[in-house]
C-alpha cells in the first residue's frame, strides 16, 4: 500500500483515570496481553503499511520498549520502518502538546517519506478495518479527504467527548461537532484519514499559521467548506477507550468469546510484543469462569467474568468478580475484589475487600501494595 | 555479549518411532510438549542461557519442518553477530553419493568442515529430545578445572534402573574408567546423559580415525568413548542434579507432561532466570466460558475452554467445546475437543478432532491412550 501511516494521539478529553498516570493510553494494557496501540499497528501492518511513524504525546517510555523495532508487528527490518516521534519541546505543556506541534516537529520525517498517500489514525479507538478498502473508496470518489466514522448505537454513555461526523446523503462532511451525549445513535469519527501526503502536509501548516492551540481535526473542520470530505463507514466491533468506565466496560463486552472475535478476525492477526511467558497454572481447587486468561499466570482462587493478564498470581481463597488484573498484578488470600481495575505488579494483600461499580471501577495504581 | 569457545551440536535426526503417530510426520525433536513448546526448544534455551552462541542441529528423518523452525534462531536469541542455529543436513559430496548419518560420532564427523571453520576449543554434544535444564557453561568450567579431553553428563539412578542406561563406572575422583551399554549386572549408578563436552583438537583426530575404521558404529558411546578409554585419554563424569527426562514414549510424554502439574514443580517453566523460549505463536488470550471447569490444568494461549479440564496440560488454540471432558490428559496444539467427547489418560495429537460425543481412554488403563486418528473405541 502505497500510503505512510501515522499513528496519532488522543487529545486531552481522553483519560483513562489512573492508569494514564503511568503511560500515555497507548501503551495500556488491554485483553491480557495487548497493549491498545497493538490494534491500529496490526491493521496498518496488515493492510500492507510498511513506513509507520507512531506520535507519542507523553512517557515514551513505555511505547519506546513495546515497540521496539516493529519487527514483532511484521514491519520488514530492511524495507519497512517503525519510527517512534515525539516532541522533545512540547511534553512540558498541556495545551501546546497537540498533534500539530508533534508533526511540525518531525516534519522532515514526514515530507521525505517516498509515499504519496498518508493514513492517519489515532490508537485509542479499537476496530479491524482493512485501509485498502479506505483508499480504494478514496482514490474512486476523487475526495481530497476521507474520513473514517462508525454508527454508534450506544453514544449517550459511550464515544463521549469524540467528533460526531455531519454527512449529506452523498456521504460528504458537512460538519463535525463534540458528542455530549445527547442522543443514542451518532455518526462518530475515528479520526482515521486518508488523503494525499501533500494535503496533509498543507493542512498541518495551515492549522499552525492559524492558531497555536490548534489540533489536526481543528484544521479539517474548519475546511469542510473548501475541501470534498468523504465519509467511510467502518463496520464491526468499534469501541474507544477514552475513560476508566469505557476501558472497563469495553474489557468486560470482549470476555464473551463470540463478542471478541468480531474485534479478532482470522487472518487479520494482532501482533504485539510478547515475554516467553509459561503457561497458566489453574491449581487444585481454582475455579475460573468467564474469563480471559494470558500466559505466565498462577491462579488458586475463584475467578468469575474478568481479564487475568500474563504473570498474574490470584492466591487461595481470593475471590475476583468483574476485574482487570494486569500483567503482575497480585491477589492475596482471601481477598475479595468486585469491580476492580488492578495496575501492573500491584498486590493487594492486606485490604481484603475492595468493592467498585461499573461506573466507577476502583483502580488500584502501579506497584501499590495495600 | 562475547560466547564462550565453545560450539554445541544438537543430534536431532532420530524418528522417536515409540512415539508413533506423533513422529509419523515430524522428527521428535519437534514435537509438542507442555502445550506451547517443543521437545527441542529445551536443548536450544539451554544453549542460549548458558551463553553459547553457534548451534549445529544434525536433522535427517522428517526435517522439513523441524529445519525451518531451528532457522528461526531469533526465537532463542540466537541471532547474534557471532553466532547463529545451523541447520546440518546429510549432503551430497564431490567424492561421495548422499549418505545419511551411520552414527551419533559420523553425524559430527561428516560436519567438520563446518566445526574447522568455526574453530572452536570445545564441542558439546546434545541429544535434541530431552526434558531438563542445564546449565552447559558451569560443565564447561568443570571440563577445564578437571583438564578433561572429555566431560560426560551423568545422573544418580537406581542400580534396578541402571540396566536400562549407559552407565559409567569411575573412580572416587569421578574419573570414568570404564563405559558399560545396559548392563545386567550394573557396577555404578550413573547414567550417561548423551550429553558430552570434547575438547575439539582431540575429538578431531580420534573422529578422522574412526571414520576409517569399518569395524566401528560410529556411535559416540559404543565407538569414541571406549577408544578415549583403551588409550587412557582423561574422561571424567559431571555429575547433573535436577529433572531430565527422555520423552521417548507416549508413556514418558504424558508423565513429563504431568510433571508439569505437580505443587512446586521440579521442572519450573515459570523460572524467569532460566526460560524455555519457543515460537511466537500468534494467538488470542484464554477463553475459559461461563460453563468452563478447569481444574488443576496447565493451560496455554489461544485456547477455547467452555467445557471440563481436569489435571491435564491444554496446548495452543486448542478447543474443549461445551459438555466435553479432558480428564489426565496432554492435548497437543490445535486439537479440537468436540461436545459431550470425554478423553482421559490420553495425548490427543496436533490438530485432531475429538468429534462429538466420542470417548477415548479410561481411568483405569494401564498406558496412555494416544489419539491421533477418527476411530473412537
Amino acid at each position: 500500500m502505497r500510503a505512510l501511516g501515522i499513528i496519532s494521539f488522543e487529545d486531552n478529553t481522553a483519560n483513562i483515570e489512573g492508569l494514564c498516570d503511568h503511560r500515555p493510553v497507548p501503551a495500556i494494557a488491554f485483553m491480557g496481553r495487548y497493549r491498545i496501540i497493538d490494534f491500529i499497528l496490526s491493521n496498518m501492518t496488515n493492510s500492507g503499511i510498511s513506513n509507520v511513524q507512531v506520535y507519542c504525546k507523553e512517557k515514551p517510555r513505555n511505547l519506546i520498549e513495546h515497540l521496539g523495532d516493529g519487527k514483532h508487528y511484521n514491519i520488514n527490518s530492511k524495507r519497512g520502518k517503525l519510527r517512534l516521534l515525539y516532541g522533545e519541546k512540547s511534553f512540558s505543556s498541556d495545551v501546546y502538546n497537540h498533534d500539530i506541534a508533534n508533526y511540525m516537529l518531525n516534519m522532515q520525517y514526514i515530507e521525505e517519506d517516498p509515499n504519496p498517500y498518508v493514513v492517519v489514525a489515532p490508537s485509542y479507538f479499537v476496530y479491524t478495518i482493512d485501509f485498502n478498502d479506505v483508499l480504494a473508496q478514496h482514490i474512486e470518489s476523487k475526495a481530497d479527504v476521507t474520513m473514517c466514522y462508525y454508527n454508534a448505537k450506544d453514544a449517550k454513555t459511550s464515544f463521549l467527548g469524540c467528533d460526531v461526523v455531519k454527512l449529506d446523503k452523498f456521504k460528504t462532511v458537512k460538519g463535525l461537532e463534540k458528542n455530549r451525549g445527547k442522543l443514542k445513535s451518532q455518526t462518530v469519527s475515528l479520526e482515521a484519514y486518508v488523503m494525499t501526503k501533500k494535503l496533509f502536509i498543507e493542512l498541518v501548516k495551515k492549522a499552525a499559521d492559524t492558531s497555536s492551540l490548534y489540533w489536526f481535526k481543528d484544521v479539517l473542520a474548519d475546511s469542510v467548506d473548501e475541501l470534498n470530505i468523504k465519509g467511510y463507514q467502518v463496520k464491526g466491533y468499534v469501541a474507544c477507550l477514552n475513560s476508566l468506565p469505557e476501558y472497563f466496560r469495553v474489557s468486560m463486552d470482549l470476555i464473551d468469546h463470540n463478542t471478541a472475535l468480531q474485534l479478532f478476525k482470522s487472518g487479520w492477526p494482532v501482533y504485539t510484543q510478547t515475554n516467553d511467558s509459561c503457561p497458566t497454572t489453574f491449581a487444585e481447587g481454582s475455579k475460573v469462569s468467564s474469563c480471559v486468561v494470558a500466559n505466565g499466570a498462577t491462579i488458586d482462587g475463584t475467578v468469575e467474568h474478568s481479564i487475568v493478564s500474563r504473570g498474574v498470581t490470584i492466591r487461595k481463597g481470593a475471590v475476583v468478580k468483574n476485574c482487570i488484573l494486569l500483567p503482575g498484578a497480585y491477589i492475596g488470600e482471601n481477598a475479595k475484589l468486585d469491580h476492580v481495575v488492578v495496575d501492573k505488579y500491584a498486590i493487594v494483600h492486606h485490604i481484603k475487600k475492595l468493592e467498585g461499580t461499573d461506573a466507577e471501577p476502583v483502580y488500584v495504581a502501579r506497584r501499590d501494595r495495600i | 555479549m562475547r560466547a564462550n569457545s565453545m560450539v554445541a551440536m544438537i543430534l536431532a535426526g532420530g524418528r522417536g518411532s515409540r512415539l508413533y503417530d506423533l513422529t509419523k510426520k515430524v522428527a521428535k525433536p519437534a514435537v509438542h510438549f507442555g502445550g506451547k513448546y517443543r521437545i527441542i526448544d529445551f536443548p536450544l534455551s539451554n544453549c542460549a542461557n548458558s551463553n553459547i552462541q553457534t548451534v549445529g542441529v544434525l536433522t535427517q528423518y522428517e526435517s522439513v519442518l523441524l529445519n525451518s523452525y531451528v532457522a528461526r534462531d531469533h526465537y532463542w536469541g540466537l541471532d547474534t553477530n557471532d553466532g547463529g542455529v545451523y541447520v546440518l543436513t546429510p549432503r551430497e559430496r564431490d567424492t561421495a553419493n548422499l549418505e545419511v548419518y551411520r552414527g551419533t560420532a559420523d553425524a559430527i564427523t561428516a560436519n567438520i568442515d563446518f566445526l574447522d571453520n568455526i574453530d572452536p576449543e570445545y564441542i558439546l554434544v546434545l541429544s535434541g529430545d530431552h526434558i531438563y535444564k542445564m546449565n552447559y557453561d558451569k560443565m564447561l568450567k568443570y571440563h577445564k578445572e578437571r583438564n578433561a579431553d572429555a566431560t560426560i553428563a551423568v545422573r544418580e539412578v537406581s542400580l534396578k534402573e541402571a540396566t536400562r542406561f549407559g552407565i559409567m563406572n569411575t573412580n572416587k575422583d569421578d574419573m570414568i574408567i570404564e563405559f558399560e551399554e545396559k548392563p545386567a549386572h550394573p557396577k555404578s549408578n550413573l547414567a550417561s546423559m548423551g550429553i558430552y563436552i570434547f575438547t575439539y583438537k582431540t575429538l578431531r583426530k580420534y573422529l578422522v580415525a574412526d571414520a576409517k575404521n569399518p569395524d566401528s558404529h560410529h556411535d559416540f558411546g559404543n565407538d569414541i568413548i571406549p577408544t578415549y578409554l583403551k588409550d587412557k585419554k582423561r574422561l571424567t563424569a559431571y555429575r547433573f542434579r535436577g529433572y531430565w527426562k527422555d520423552v521417548g514414549t507416549v508413556d514418558s510424554l504424558w508423565e513429563a507432561n504431568m510433571d508439569l502439574l505437580q505443587d512446586k514443580a521440579e521442572l519450573d517453566l515459570g523460572d524467569a532466570t532460566w526460560k524455555i523460549y519457543t515460537e511466537d505463536v500468534n494467538a488470542l488470550p484464554q477463553f475459559i466460558g461461563a460453563d468452563a471447569k478447569v481444574e488443576h490444568c496447565y493451560v496455554t494461549q489461544g485456547s477455547v475452554i467452555d467445557g471440563t479440564a481436569i489435571n491435564s496440560v491444554i496446548g495452543t488454540n486448542v478447543v474443549i467445546e461445551k459438555g466435553a471432558k479432558v480428564i489426565d490428559s496432554v492435548i497437543q496444539p490445535g486439537a479440537v475437543i468436540r461436545e459431550g467427547a470425554t478423553v482421559t489418560r490420553c495425548i490427543v495429537a496436533d490438530d485432531i478432532e475429538v468429534p462429538a460425543g466420542a470417548t477415548f481412554g479410561s481411568k483405569n488403563s494401564k498406558e496412555i491412550k494416544l489419539v491421533a486418528g477418527q476411530e473412537s473405541e
